[in-house]
């Protein structure tokens, strides 16, 4: 009964979404069933492409789960960007800087630098939450701000490529950066970690303690504090693993994909995870499926641009809408139900 | 033929029917009782009436002319108010801005100053005297009540609807409360009361119609019966015995409070100077009228809110700094009066609510991992113990917010009252719980006394304080106003200690 209302639900978004691109794209004068097409060749086309949606998804899955993290305890991280532009910076630094230190070793060092300055950087929200009262929505968006600038103060001044004129740093060393899978694709061990942090993720939440309170402070601070429960330490330590997931998405950026620092490293990635953690209602696995899902429609998006010149806007405009039908589609199920029920 | 008439009316609730072929007639100037149980239907009758529901089938005829209200606002301009259990007033504003509130006057301005005088001459001629510029959250709860009801009055309603309008007043409230009904009687004014206490059914009302399950049991004349009659139309049965057979209580004491108070600020102390103690094996009894500092103590005791001065000790040990889960570890278990807000997580399962609180310890959880199939049989247990109903197949895997009330109570006290529980804090437990669930929890507190633990049993239906208490210390204005013993508890004493007056030995 539910999973028939479920399927019918999405029967109705598919319906929609389809009807809404077909109109677009023949508004920009290109044939419909030539465009999906290439959408669809740009995807399964070939290995290359195939595996780009998962490298696209890779730092969505991270980020939107480090969204999916801190909702649940209620504490409204807007700020994955932000947190990880801060752990892109960090590995860019170790990476470069520490050049003493052996290849793995680095890789290892800057996954728990980016991890950790992610984490801290989500943390001072949580504190001017609990201390002040400020909404962290607030306080992250401005760290948002904080981060995306100082990383371009970053690339022009210390962490500058010394040799290059272009603001971005020098380029890291093989022996630090991520290893690819597949060559010549551009798979890396990224997709790896993200999916092992999607698994650690719901052992936490489902099978462990810690999973537990952080749930129970996100449905009913009350009950939590009458139980004995902390509400502020799980707030913090939600918050700081949120930021910590987004800071290592933005490390995997830099040693994994980009091999350097450079401005828009993170394509707004960590606002696509707040979409993403809602959609899958913050269940770590529906983040994963959810991220790809994202990340497919881009490489199709970005396959009819260039085979067809269609503006890969497209997608965009297409994941608004079927995130407002997912989110709208009560009210749409009681509209069609009405019409049901008149016939 | 009375003013209003309504006829066959029928409501249901996704299948279960609320309302069962209803008829009630009441007549101007006449106080008309609408008796029965918590669940029995009355406010489901009265929503229909008022125009907050549909009904599914019947009809109401008012003044003579059948009629048809889909909210509120058309039972109001036809001349029907309703002042319901909780009030609907803007807390930060006067008096007078919440009379006139959504009226309209077809002018562009407000003319305060005559509707001040018009609220005022209506507050002077019914005796419900009230500051028209105080602001509401200034207001005792009677006079917010008395707001409400000139609210109505002011908007000239000719029949005036009150769902247990007593339930938050004093004996002396209420007493003037009632000759403000008199008065309202004697102008003409229909008057519907709903309630449950059989006392002010016979002092207040002209006629009553009983209610049980939904369906209309019987329509009496107030003054041609008694109350025992009403009850027995009213339950249906003879009320549940099995509390007279009580083990002597003990006399060591299990919880002791010393000079226990909350204070925050500048404000009166929600809990004054609180000495109590409460002996192993007996279960003490809290009275008061809600909000007299009952919260204060049920929470100070669990450990909830700290005291801003004062000592517990429990059980010979001191237990002042202890935390709430500490407490809890050493055998004090708090069933709340908000069991949604502070006992449950409802959107979470059964089996997780089960385990709040002790998920951390053997053998719930090991090195921070769940046991989960020694939780799912810790669960199957409770619901077959206390004969909880969860939907069919998922069982333990029920979330809470779907199931009924009473068997949400059943959950907290299956997880509150176990082995290791030396005290029993319970806020109002079966408030809102139908006959036998209420049943079911007073006979669990009861068994739980005779096994020789503490039960606090905190409550404002008297009749269950009466009923299961030992003693009963009575609550006022965050003091413990006096405590009486077992052969000493008459609904008088009880009545004046509530409303604030002192064991007359004790005065100068």
């Amino acid at each position: 009964m539910k999973t028939k209302k479920h399927l019918l639900d999405i029967l109705w978004i598919v319906i929609i979404a389809v009807a809404a691109t077909t109109l677009m794209m023949i508004l920009c004068k290109a044939s419909p069933l030539e465009a999906y097409q290439m959408f669809f060749n740009g995807i399964f086309g070939n290995l290359s492409s195939f595996c780009e949606v998962f490298v696209k998804a890779t730092p969505l899955i991270l980020t939107g789960l480090g969204c999916a993290v801190a909702f649940r305890t209620g504490f409204f991280n807007i700020g994955a960007e932000g947190q990880f532009y801060v752990g892109a910076i960090a590995a860019a630094m170790v990476a470069l800087n520490l050049t003493g230190v052996p290849g793995p070793a680095r890789i290892v060092l800057s996954m728990l630098a980016g991890f950790i300055c992610g984490g801290v950087w989500a943390l001072i929200a949580a504190i001017f939450k609990a201390k002040f009262g400020i909404s962290e929505i607030i306080v992250t968006i401005m760290l948002n701000y904080i981060a995306i600038n100082f990383l371009g103060i970053a690339v022009r001044t210390f962490l500058m490529d010394p040799e290059g004129t272009v603001p971005q740093s020098a380029r890291i060393e093989s022996s630090s950066a991520l290893g690819l899978l597949m060559p010549p694709t551009r798979l890396n061990a990224g997709i790896i970690i993200a999916v092992a942090a999607v698994i650690i993720v719901w052992i936490l939440m489902e099978k462990t303690k810690v999973g537990y309170e952080i749930k129970v402070v996100g449905f009913n601070k009350r009950a939590a504090k009458c139980n004995g429960i902390s509400v502020m330490k799980n707030i913090v330590v939600s918050a700081f693993l949120s930021g910590g997931l987004a800071g290592l998405a933005g490390v995997i950026e830099v040693i994994g994909i980009q091999k350097k620092l450079l401005e828009g490293i993170s394509s707004d990635c960590g606002y696509t995870a707040v979409l993403i953690a809602l959609i899958a209602s913050n269940n770590p696995i529906g983040v994963l499926i959810a991220a790809v899902g994202f990340a497919a429609m881009q490489v199709g998006a970005n396959s009819m641009q260039r085979q067809m010149g269609i503006p890969s806007a497209i997608v965009n405009i297409l994941i608004g809408l079927v995130v407002l039908l997912i989110l709208g589609r009560k009210i749409f199920r009681l509209s069609f139900f009405r019409k049901k029920a008149k016939n | 033929m009375g003013i209003l008439e309504m006829k066959h009316i029928s409501k249901a609730f996704s299948g279960v029917y609320a309302n069962e072929d209803i008829d009630l007639s009441v007549n101007k100037g006449e106080i008309h009782a609408l008796l029965g149980e918590n669940g029995a239907g009355k406010t489901t009758l009265m929503n229909i009436l008022f125009g907050i529901y549909s009904a599914d089938g019947g009809e109401i005829v008012w003044k003579g002319r059948p009629v048809h209200f889909s909210s509120p606002k058309d039972a109001i301009a036809e001349g029907i108010g309703m002042v319901h259990q909780h009030f609907s007033l803007v807390n930060r504003m006067s008096v007078l801005d919440n009379v006139i509130l959504g009226l309209k006057s077809g002018k562009l301005f407000l003319d305060r100053k005559a509707a001040k005088q018009k609220l005022i001459d209506l507050a002077q001629k019914y005796g419900l005297d009230v500051d028209p510029d105080a602001r509401i959250n200034t207001l005792s709860v009677g006079q917010q009540q008395r707001v409400e009801i000139l609210k109505a009055l002011y908007r000239n309603v000719e029949l005036l609807i009150l769902d247990e309008p007593t339930g938050v007043l004093t004996p002396s409230e209420t007493e003037h409360f009632f000759d403000v009904l008199r008065t309202l009687k004697k102008e003409g004014y229909a008057v519907i009361i709903i309630t449950h206490r059989m006392s002010e059914i016979m002092s207040i009302s002209d006629r009553v119609t009983i209610l049980r399950d939904g369906k209309k049991v019987k329509d009496l004349v107030t003054a041609k019966t008694n109350p025992e009659e009403l009850s027995y139309f009213m339950i249906g049965r003879q009320l549940g015995g099995g509390y007279e057979d009580r083990k002597p209580a003990g006399k060591d004491n299990a919880l002791v409070l010393k000079d226990v108070t909350i204070k925050k600020s500048r404000k009166t102390p929600q809990l004054d100077h609180i000495d109590l103690e409460v002996r192993k094996g007996e279960i003490l009894g809290i009275a008061g009228v809600d909000g007299n500092g009952q919260k204060e103590l049920a929470e100070v005791i669990a450990g909830i809110r700290k005291p801003t001065s004062g000592t517990l000790e429990f059980m010979g040990g001191d237990i002042t700094s202890d935390k709430v889960k500490a407490r809890f570890k050493k055998g004090i278990s708090y069933i709340s009066d908000d069991r949604h807000a502070d006992g449950l997580v409802l959107d979470m399962s059964l089996a997780d609510n089960m385990i709040l609180r002790q998920y951390d310890e053997y053998p719930y959880s090991k090195a921070g991992f769940f046991n989960k199939r020694w939780i799912k049989d810790l669960s199957m247990d409770a619901i077959k113990d206390y004969r909880i109903k969860t939907s069919g197949k998922s069982t333990s895997d029920t979330i809470v917010k779907l199931m009924s009330g009473g068997n949400q109570q059943k959950i907290i006290l299956a997880r509150e009252i176990t082995d290791k529980a030396n005290l029993i804090i319970a806020n109002q437990p079966t408030r809102g719980l139908d006959i036998g669930a209420t049943e079911f929890v007073r006979k669990a507190l009861m068994e739980q006394r005779n096994l020789g633990k503490s039960v606090l049993l905190i409550s404002a239906d008297l009749e269950e304080i009466m009923q299961l208490s030992d003693r009963v210390a009575v609550m006022f204005s965050g003091k413990i106003m006096g405590i009486l013993e077992h052969d000493d508890i008459t609904l008088q004493k009880l009545g004046l200690l509530m409303g604030g007056i002192a064991k007359e030995e004790e005065q100068p």
